[in-house]
């Protein structure tokens, strides 16, 4: 009886283990660390524009550069395609995006929530996210855009307010990558949804300084992006 | 060796096993208070910025900053409050004292190795919780700013944060020092150690402390509490900026409307 006992108990605390063990590894992939996109992510698709929206590209441009010039929060996407190296921290109930160029912090929202109802919804940059896990992949609905910022999308078009942007993040590579694939929807700018994928390499440290100190008023800077540059002679 | 026996070991390898475990998880790779959301300061309501922001217990300062501090509210009095410092790319961002003390929300994501701390939706605070030592802020390549450089640990259930290496000037003509509430300054001398902790599900408190030689006489110890809002969006600083104009000499702040 005594045996039995003991070997019942040595179960107990061998089941108890392993069930702790079992749930750290069914737990949620964590996908915070120091991302890079390089090169090999700009292959991006031509995005199937509306009419309209072919007609709106250069008038657009304009507006981006002079968002440029300004210092304006960049804003999606211009956030995950940062050519500094992107920071993602991950809680239980929200996940951070942090880039080098003047931007917002850009959250997701995993708790659960649903998205605020439209007149509650104040327009930003980077829009209002929330994901969901679906096995090992996060899936990311974002709405509640404005137009200010880069509004460049990859591929083509440019976001509004109407835009509804949809992403799913995985890790590859035991971790050290990650692919990330948008789906862009806007009736006034799309006449298909427009998808393109994107992949991050995990870097080990985040180069300083961390955030660019981008001033609005710099005559300098102001010349450099509004003269055209004279031809280089050799 | 016996059935009885053997069971009698492994289970006394697996009770040994098992605490070891544990205390590996309390130190630092298991599950710590969850802080991450928005979070609001409370302001007892007095209404006006500078009362709040003096409403903590008195610092016991140097001399000369209270000489500082005295010139400063002269200066005010007389309607000196606009900011006439141009700003340049040598000036440096953020102002942690103010970050803390201000009205929009405290944005926390705390993962395991880094806890983001940003404010209005904006860029704000990084607190790295991954054991590494403070950067060498007096080496060339550190770039100050008015956030520092901070290190965190966890001391049971309270986030410890230890930041170092202030801006030593902001870019403000009225005020060319970080203020710290209460009076004093913070800059490239000064030393903050913060103590973030849960006091209830929807409420957090955070002491900070200040310490610096050339500012205080004493430590300068005072504390905050932050409420959460549990569905509340994050906003953003939806200021239209001027375009970059050559002769543009300052920027607007927000003092000056």
């Amino acid at each position: 009886m005594a045996v039995r006992g003991l070997l019942a108990l040595v179960v107990l605390v061998w089941s108890t283990s392993a069930l702790a063990q079992g749930g750290a590894a069914t737990a949620r992939p964590d996908l915070s660390g120091y991302w890079e996109l390089r090169f090999d992510s700009f292959n991006v698709p031509r995005a199937p524009l509306t009419t309209a929206a072919q007609g709106a590209l250069e008038m657009r441009r304009a507006k981006d550069q002079d968002a440029i010039r300004g210092c304006v929060n960049v804003g999606m996407p211009a956030v995950m395609d940062d050519r500094g190296v992107l920071d993602i921290r991950q809680s239980p109930a929200v996940i951070g995006m942090v880039a080098r160029s003047p931007s917002s912090t850009r959250y997701i929202y995993t708790d659960g929530r649903k998205h605020p109802d439209a007149e509650e919804l104040e327009g930003t940059t980077n829009g209002h996210s929330i994901g969901r896990w679906q096995a090992d992949t996060l899936v990311v609905d974002t709405v509640g855009f404005n137009e200010r910022g880069i509004t460049a999308i990859p591929g083509g078009g440019y976001r509004t307010s109407r835009a509804h942007l949809t992403e799913s993040y995985k890790l590859a590579a035991s971790g050290d990558q990650l692919t990330v694939t948008f789906t862009w929807t806007d009736p006034t700018v799309f006449r298909t949804p427009h998808s393109y994928t994107f992949r991050y390499y995990k870097v080990g440290a985040m180069p300083e300084p961390r955030v660019l100190n981008c001033i609005q008023n710099d005559a300098d800077r102001a010349r450099f992006l509004t003269e055209r540059p004279a031809p280089a002679r050799f | 060796m016996t059935i009885r026996a053997i069971a009698a070991s492994v289970m006394a390898s697996l009770l040994l096993i098992a605490p070891a475990a544990h205390a590996q998880e309390k130190k630092g790779t298991g599950p710590v208070p969850e802080m991450s959301g928005l979070w609001l300061v409370q302001d007892p309501g007095s209404g006006s910025w500078t009362d709040w922001f003096d409403n903590v217990p008195k610092p016991k300062l140097q001399p000369d900053i209270i000489a500082d501090n005295q010139r400063m509210a002269a200066s005010e009095a007389a309607g000196n409050v606009v900011n006439r410092a141009p700003r340049t790319a040598a000036c440096p961002i953020g102002n942690l004292p103010m970050m803390m003390a201000s009205s929009p929300p405290i944005n926390i994501v705390a993962s395991r190795d880094e806890v983001l701390m940003g404010s209005e939706s904006n860029r704000g605070r990084f607190v790295y919780t991954d054991g590494r030592p403070h950067r060498d802020v007096k080496a060339p390549s550190y770039v100050p700013t008015g956030f520092g450089d901070s290190i965190g640990h966890w001391e049971g259930d309270t986030l410890v944060v230890d930041t170092i290496g202030f801006a030593p000037r902001v870019c403000d003509s009225r005020r060319p020092v970080m203020l710290v509430p209460g009076g004093g300054r913070a800059k490239d001398t000064t030393h903050l150690v913060e103590r973030y902790r849960l006091v209830g599900p929807d409420e957090l408190s955070v002491t900070f402390t200040w310490e610096d030689s050339t500012v205080f006489l004493a430590p300068h110890t005072y504390s905050y509490t932050y409420k959460r809002l549990p569905e509340g969006i994050p906003i953003e600083n939806n200021e239209e900026p001027a375009v970059a104009q050559p002769d543009r000499q300052y920027t607007t702040t927000k003092a000056e409307k």
